[in-house]
């Protein structure tokens, strides 16, 4: 309820200005570096990384396994200390500061002794945010991704699809306004994949938070994304930057279209590009 | 109901088998009775003599009833303060560890010196015994919570007293309770030890007797007292935990 009423406050804000981008980025990571040294042996994961999200932004990154991204998150959340570069939200710099963002980490971690309702409490839980309304909140948002039925279950009683829906329920429920995605969609079956991604698109062309979002799936980043970043094996470092030019709101078509297929195509191709370089270095 | 009972038939038939060998290895190769009694003497002993033992086994009872919780929490205490001061667990953890090594049913002696012969002493050796399984075990539990939930509670800027309360207490609870059924066992038997060391009433002083006495068939009626005792009290937590740990997966085997 609250949220929605920020929201509106928030869009009359960037209709009224005269410039859209006066406001500071709601992310702006820059310079990031950072090696981790595992029994002797350094492993240089990030290179010199700077990316942007502006407000109400919607940006993906692809790239291979292992390139770091997953390590990106952590260190914009405030749990890994990068070596060089600085974290700045909303124009102040955080970085190594805790509780500025909704995080939904790659395995789910659903608390198992937590009912599905109160892990996807959770996020207001430790902030302290939960007002009267939060629980009747949850079971609606519940009831909307197919969930309704298993507010009281247990997370082991539910499949690894609706784990992760779940563990996407408890990001977006989170008060922080930042959302960092990672891989959210990657247990589902093609089928309930593309349902969620529609489903996304809707949620977020309504809604228009700020969000980084991490995927293998170039269809998947092409149709939600404003903006792409690719980046290459490890050290990961950025490749290139994509302006995805399709209006808003999308429709599913859009993936039929000629440009669609032709980004498409040289996404898929640098990342088989890299795949390959990494193939014929030895692993680690 | 289907499901128990085919967890329960084949310790029952391993038991049955034992007994039934036992009987007839007595009969057969005449084995005298105050060596090795046969079960049909023992459990004829148990019920001609039943209101004596009674007394003797609330008087056990008692006992470990006042030192299993006291040394439970003890230890319980213990492993939560040296959990949240991270240098005190530096420091005593690896005497903890150590001084498991002491057999604590050993210093009954020394505490009948320092504290007479009262309850006292008894409590403290209770105690003693039961602290080490709870401290160790919940320490354990309480440092091996999940990295993933970590991070998340991390990220999610969680203080400290949160990520104890939300995260590492919950997870703990599992092990917690493997330590607590290990001490409620020896609970029963560090109640006993006490008894045969300085006592007037209890089926440790019981066995005293009947040993000046050599009825081996009451000495097996004690200890099938004691195993009893011991399994009440260890079905009783295991009850407890399986509707505390509700949320876990059931084991399918
Ligand atoms: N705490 C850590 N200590 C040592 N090495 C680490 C640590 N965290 C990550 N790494 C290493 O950093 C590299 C990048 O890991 P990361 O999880 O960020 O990759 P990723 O891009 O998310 O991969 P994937 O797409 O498979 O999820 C890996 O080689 C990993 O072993
Ligand atoms: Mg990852």
């Amino acid at each position: 309820m609250s949220q929605a009423t920020q929201i509106e406050q928030r869009t009359t804000e960037v209709i009224s200005s005269p410039e859209a981008h006066t406001a500071p980025p709601a992310l702006e990571v820059s310079g990031i570096s950072k090696s981790f040294t595992h029994r002797r042996r350094e492993t240089n994961v990030l290179n010199n990384v700077s990316l942007k999200v502006e407000q109400q932004e919607f940006v993906s990154i692809v790239g291979p396994s292992g390139c770091g991204k997953s390590t990106l998150f952590h260190m914009i959340g405030g749990l890994v200390k990068p070596d060089a570069g600085t974290i700045l939200m909303n124009g102040k710099i955080v970085t190594g500061q805790r509780g500025e963002i909704s995080y939904m980490p790659q395995q789910p971690a659903l608390f198992p002794w937590r009912t599905i309702e109160d892990n996807v409490l959770l996020a207001g839980e430790i902030k302290g945010t939960l007002r009267d309304g939060a629980r009747e909140e949850a079971r609606h948002w519940l009831a909307k991704v197919g969930l309704s039925g298993f507010e009281h279950a247990y997370p082991h009683m539910l499949s690894g699809g609706m784990q992760q829906r779940a563990a996407f329920l408890r990001a977006l429920l989170a008060p922080q306004e930042l959302m960092l995605l990672d891989e959210p969609f990657s247990a589902l079956d093609a089928l309930t994949r593309s349902e969620m991604q529609r489903w996304l698109l809707e949620l977020w062309e309504e809604n228009r938070r700020s969000v980084l979002f991490i995927t293998h799936n170039i269809e998947e980043a092409l149709l939600l994304s404003n903006r792409i970043y690719v980046f290459s094996g490890r050290p990961g470092s950025i490749l290139h930057t994509v302006d995805v030019p399709f209006p808003r709101p999308r429709r599913d078509e859009i993936t039929d279209s000629p440009e669609f297929l032709k980004l498409k195509r040289q996404l898929s191709q640098w990342m088989r590009e890299e795949q390959a370089k990494n193939g014929k270095q030895p692993s680690k | 109901m289907r499901s128990t009972w085919k967890l329960i038939w084949p310790p029952l038939v391993a038991v049955v088998f034992f007994l039934t060998v036992w009987q007839l290895s007595v009969s057969l190769f005449h084995i005298e009775s105050w060596i090795l009694p046969s079960p049909a003497d023992i459990a004829r002993e148990s019920t001609s003599n039943a209101s004596g033992l009674w007394a003797h086994t609330m008087a056990t009872l008692r006992l470990t009833l006042i030192g299993f919780p006291i040394g439970t929490g003890v230890g319980l205490i213990v492993a939560l303060l040296l959990h949240l001061l991270p240098w005190a667990k530096r420091a005593f953890y690896p005497l903890i560890i150590l001084s498991q090594n002491v057999p604590s049913i050993a210093l009954g002696p020394l505490l009948i010196i320092w504290f007479g012969f009262g309850l006292l002493p008894k409590i403290v050796l209770i105690t003693l015994v039961c602290f080490f399984p709870v401290a160790v075990a919940a320490m354990g539990g309480l440092a091996q919570s999940d990295q993933v939930m970590m991070n998340y509670m991390k990220m999610a800027g969680a203080s400290k007293w949160q990520i104890f309360t939300k995260l590492e207490l919950p997870s703990s609870i599992p092990a917690l309770f493997s330590g607590v059924k290990i001490s409620a066992t020896y609970a029963v038997m560090g109640a006993v030890v006490a008894e045969w060391i300085g006592a007037d009433k209890g089926i440790g002083y019981y066995m005293l007797l009947q040993k000046s006495a050599y009825r081996t068939d009451r000495m097996f009626v004690a200890i099938v007292i004691i195993v009893l005792l011991s399994l009440v009290l260890f079905a009783i937590i295991a009850l407890l935990e399986k509707w505390l740990v509700r949320w876990k997966p059931r084991r399918n085997s």
